[in-house]
This record gives structure tokens, C-alpha cells and sequence, in this order.
């Protein structure tokens, strides 16, 4: 079946996607689109309401027979599901559980987390005419906060404070064993793309945690994720940050 | 074949405890998903509105003091939408998941953007209408040494909103904005299927009556047999499964017993 993967720079859920379709063998036409200056939303699929409303934020694009996919973990469970590779989750339900549930406590706690750092200490730059393209009300906004330079210190403290619980989660569950899982899997890659630019900006987290250090060195030098990480062209992906999901608005 | 019935086997020689509280958001999930695949369980209510949720007790069974956790076993589950996938594959019983990979995609996207997008927005309004109002009447100091019991933060500053009355105009009003866009994007993709992510019953139509159960009353300018028939008609579906209809009898609150609404075909306005 003719799939085009539309992916940025290999940090973040395009790290995410990539490492997947690497590790599942999966063929798919690849097409580089700018995510940090708003790419995405000059694709033809930009407006459909699951690409324009993705909780994700600017992710990778997977199109498959005319649909347009998003989300990076649920695109790698597709990947998963069609490919020829060793399985990237559990084959147990409550592994399989077990990885869901990790995935989700990463992408709704870190990942928020992470790409206001990211953007942060990097900050993508779209312009004006690109922004008013942006489907999402909200995701707007938030584009529009960081081209105004406006991050608050309490968003900025309360983002630390989670990549240090990231680390301390990894440290733990590390404990005994090489992988997240019972083998290299889906959670590896989405923590690994969301964390390994933390490392530089909130070292401290990562400090005197052996296992999630050796970890991340574990997970960039698998076969996968070390063949997406090649297709970078900035030398330095992991400073290669847009806009992410929204940090939790209440509760 | 043999494989299959020593896992059916093991899925159910060990007793399934779920900890819940009404049929409704995310306690209604794995309840409603339980029952379609038709596995007994013990049903543990928890008293949301009495901070259940927090005594040491429960928190001996979810430390992070969050509603629902199912017991299976030796095995304790917590995240509502992930038991949700666990329960459809552990048990025999209708596949709640579709066949097709990219309808498994479509399942999990809706899910998540109801969970984490949509959901919350119904909830602050619903948290401001009902759950505040239901508790703040209670004795200060008992309600001050509740909040300080709740193990997450961020659950505290939820807590502390909804009893004190602390959400503002903004975040309401952002919060009405998204839920009215929700509902236009449920209507939209309920046009194009019968059911909101594929062509078969799944897991998104039992989380998306979770949120949705109550549109016609709690929303009725926006959703209505007029403006929003697909919603509607949805809606109807899925209460009359006889399994929607005995987790909603499960309810004790006139918060759930706002479903009757759905027994009246056409007289929505």
C-alpha cells in the first residue's frame, strides 16, 4: 500500500515516527517538511479535522491510501500492526497495557513539558501569513506566544519539574531491566524523542541516574532510531524543537 | 485454538474488582466496556463527592488517588482508556476493536482527543455545575484537610477550583468554545459512519458516550435532533445496548440519571 510520511527534523514525534517505520521495515515515500517555520499546514491535509486537531501538536504526517494520520504513538501501533519488523509492543494484554499506559503518562506529562523547553531554548519561527493558515484556534495561540517570546516562569519551573519525574520514572522501572518494556519497544521511542534533548537543558534530572543514562545511549545507537537520526541535516536534531501538545489547562 | 482457550481461560479464572464511581467519564469506561464483553465483576463504588478516592485505603490500590483502577488478579490497572484496551483483549466476548489497522488508528485518535482535549472542557463545566457545588456546602476545615489528602497537584488545583468557585471567565469561555467545537467535529465524522471511528461498535463510541451521554440537556443549543441529528441518533444507539442500559442503572446520582433523555426520540429541542 503507497504511504508518504511527511517528517521534520528527527527529534520529537517525527523521531518517534521514524525510528517505527525503520524498525517495522515498513516502505513509505519520505517527504522533509519544515515543521519549526509551520510546514504542515501547507500540506493538501492540513485542514482535515484529525491532521488540523491532533493533540499532538506539530507532528509527523503519515498518509496512507488518502488518509492522513497523526499522533506519533498511535501511528507507530498502526506501523506495528502492518509491518514486517520485530513487534514494537508487548504480546500480552497487560504488557501491551503496560506500554499503552506508559505511552500515555510520556506523551500527556512529558511531552507538553519538553516542547515548551524546546521551544524555549529554541524557539520555532513561523510567519504571520503562515500562522493565520493554523487551523486550531488553540495550537494558534500557542505559536503566537512563542513569536512573542512569552513564557511564564511558572510553566517553565512546573516543565522542569517534570522531565526531572520523566528521569526518575525511567531511573526506577530501569531497575533490572535494559529496556521499558520487556524489549526494545514503542516506549523507548517515544520517551527517548521526547528526552533526549532534555539532557542539555535540564541536566540535573538526568544526574546521577546510571540506568537512564546508559539507557539513552542504549536506545540512540539501536538499529532504528540510529537510521533516523542519520536523515538529520542539522547535526544537532535534538535542538530542532515546534510546537508541541498543550500543558494541561486545569487538573 | 488451543492457545486461545488457556488464555480465555486464565483471563477468567481470576476475579475482576473494578474501584469506580458513576457510570459517567472515566469511571463509565472500563464499567461499560466490562459489560459489553459480558465479564462479571465486583463492582466497588467509590463516593467521588465523599473524597473515597483518597482515603488510605484506596490509595493502598492507586497510589495517585485517581478513579477508576481494576483489580484483576494479582494485576492492578489504572488509566481508563488503557484498561479499556486491556479488558477487549484479556476477555472473550465482542471484539470492541476493528479488524482494519487504520480503524484501530482512527479508535485510538478519538480517544485521546476526547480524553485529553474535549474532555476536560466538558469536565470544567461539569466540575463548576455540579461536583463543586455538590460539596462546597460541607464543613471548611474538613474540606481544606480533603484537598491537602490528594496525592497529585495537579489534582489539588482542580479540587481547589471546582469547591472555591475558581475558574474564571476565561477559562469558561474557552472551555464553551471547545466544547463547541467538539460537537460540530463529532457531528462531521458521525456523518460519514455509523459509529464514530469505523463501521463497527468500538471502544471510542463507549468513551464517547461517557462524555456525550447528556449533550441534548447540558448543551441543548448546540446539540439537538435539528442542529446535530448524527450526534443524536448516536447517542440513541448506544443506549439501547442492553449493556449501556445496566452500567447506566448502575448509577446513583441525578448526574448519570440525566441519560433518560435519550428515551425521548424526538422531543429534543
Amino acid at each position: 500500500m503507497r504511504m508518504t510520511l511527511y517528517h521534520g527534523e528527527p527529534n520529537g514525534p517525527s523521531l518517534a515516527v521514524l525510528a517505527a517505520l525503520f524498525a517495522k521495515e515498513v516502505q513509505a515515500e519520505l517527504v522533509r517538511i519544515d515543521l519549526e517555520s509551520g510546514e504542515r499546514h501547507t500540506l493538501p491535509c492540513a485542514q482535515e479535522p484529525l491532521v488540523a486537531m491532533s493533540v499532538e501538536g506539530e507532528g509527523a504526517v503519515l498518509v496512507v491510501a488518502g488518509e492522513a494520520m497523526t499522533d506519533s504513538v498511535f501511528i507507530a501501533c498502526y506501523l506495528d500492526d502492518v509491518g514486517q519488523g520485530a513487534a514494537l509492543r508487548p504480546a500480552d494484554p497487560y504488557g501491551r497495557w503496560e506500554a499503552m499506559r506508559w505511552c500515555r503518562q510520556t506523551t500527556e506529562r512529558t511531552a507538553p513539558a519538553a516542547a515548551y523547553l524546546g521551544c524555549w531554548a529554541h524557539p520555532p519561527k513561523a510567519d504571520a501569513a503562515l500562522l493565520e493558515r493554523i487551523g486550531s484556534v488553540d495550537l494558534r495561540a500557542r505559536w503566537e506566544q512563542i513569536a512573542a517570546g512569552e513564557f511564564s516562569a511558572d510553566h517553565l519551573n512546573d516543565s522542569r519539574t517534570k522531565i526531572h519525574q520523566a528521569a526518575e520514572r525511567i531511573e526506577a522501572r530501569l531497575d533490572g531491566r535494559q529496556w521499558l518494556m520487556d524489549r526494545f519497544s514503542i516506549a523507548d521511542i517515544e520517551t527517548y524523542a521526547w528526552l533526549a534533548g532534555m539532557v542539555r537543558l535540564v541536566p540535573a534530572a538526568f544526574a546521577a541516574k546510571p540506568r537512564t543514562t546508559a539507557w539513552l545511549a542504549r536506545v540512540r545507537t539501536s538499529p532504528a532510531v540510529a537510521q533516523a537520526l542519520s536523515l538529520a541535516r542539522t547535526g544537532d536534531p535534538a535542538a530542532s524543537w515546534s510546537v508541541g501538545p498543550e500543558i494541561n489547562r486545569w487538573g | 485454538m488451543l492457545c486461545n482457550t488457556y488464555k480465555m481461560t486464565v483471563g477468567l479464572m481470576h476475579s475482576v474488582t473494578l474501584y469506580h464511581w458513576e457510570p459517567n467519564a472515566n469511571s463509565g469506561k472500563p464499567m461499560l466496556a466490562l459489560m459489553e464483553k459480558g465479564v462479571a465483576f465486583e463492582s466497588h463504588y467509590l463516593d467521588l463527592l465523599k473524597f473515597d478516592q483518597h482515603q488510605p485505603d484506596y490509595l493502598a490500590i492507586n497510589p495517585q488517588g485517581t478513579i477508576p483502577a481494576m483489580v484483576h488478579g494479582e494485576r492492578v490497572l489504572t488509566e481508563s482508556t488503557a484498561i479499556m484496551e486491556y479488558v477487549n483483549e484479556e476477555f472473550p466476548g465482542p471484539r470492541l476493536m476493528p479488524e482494519d489497522p487504520r480503524d484501530r488508528w482512527r479508535v485510538r485518535w478519538w480517544m485521546k482527543f476526547l480524553d485529553q482535549w474535549l474532555g476536560p472542557s466538558f469536565s470544567m463545566i461539569g466540575w463548576k455545575v455540579f461536583v463543586g457545588p455538590a460539596v462546597s456546602s460541607r464543613d471548611p476545615g474538613e474540606l481544606k484537610a480533603a484537598i491537602e489528602r490528594i496525592p497529585l497537584p495537579e489534582r489539588r488545583v482542580a479540587w481547589r477550583k471546582a469547591i472555591y468557585g475558581q475558574f474564571t471567565e476565561e477559562e469558561l469561555k474557552e472551555s464553551q468554545r471547545r466544547v463547541a467545537l467538539g460537537i460540530r467535529m463529532l457531528e462531521q465524522e458521525l456523518a460519514n459512519r455509523p459509529w464514530l471511528a469505523s463501521n463497527q461498535y468500538s471502544l471510542a463510541d463507549i468513551n464517547g458516550f461517557n462524555l456525550a451521554y447528556a449533550l441534548p440537556l447540558s448543551q441543548p443549543a448546540l446539540s439537538n435532533d435539528e442542529l446535530t441529528p448524527n450526534i443524536l441518533r448516536w447517542l440513541r444507539a448506544i443506549y439501547a445496548r442492553p449493556a449501556t442500559k445496566a452500567c447506566w442503572a448502575l448509577g446513583r446520582t441525578n448526574l448519570v440519571k440525566r441519560v433518560t433523555i435519550l428515551e425521548q426520540p424526538g422531543r429534543v429541542t
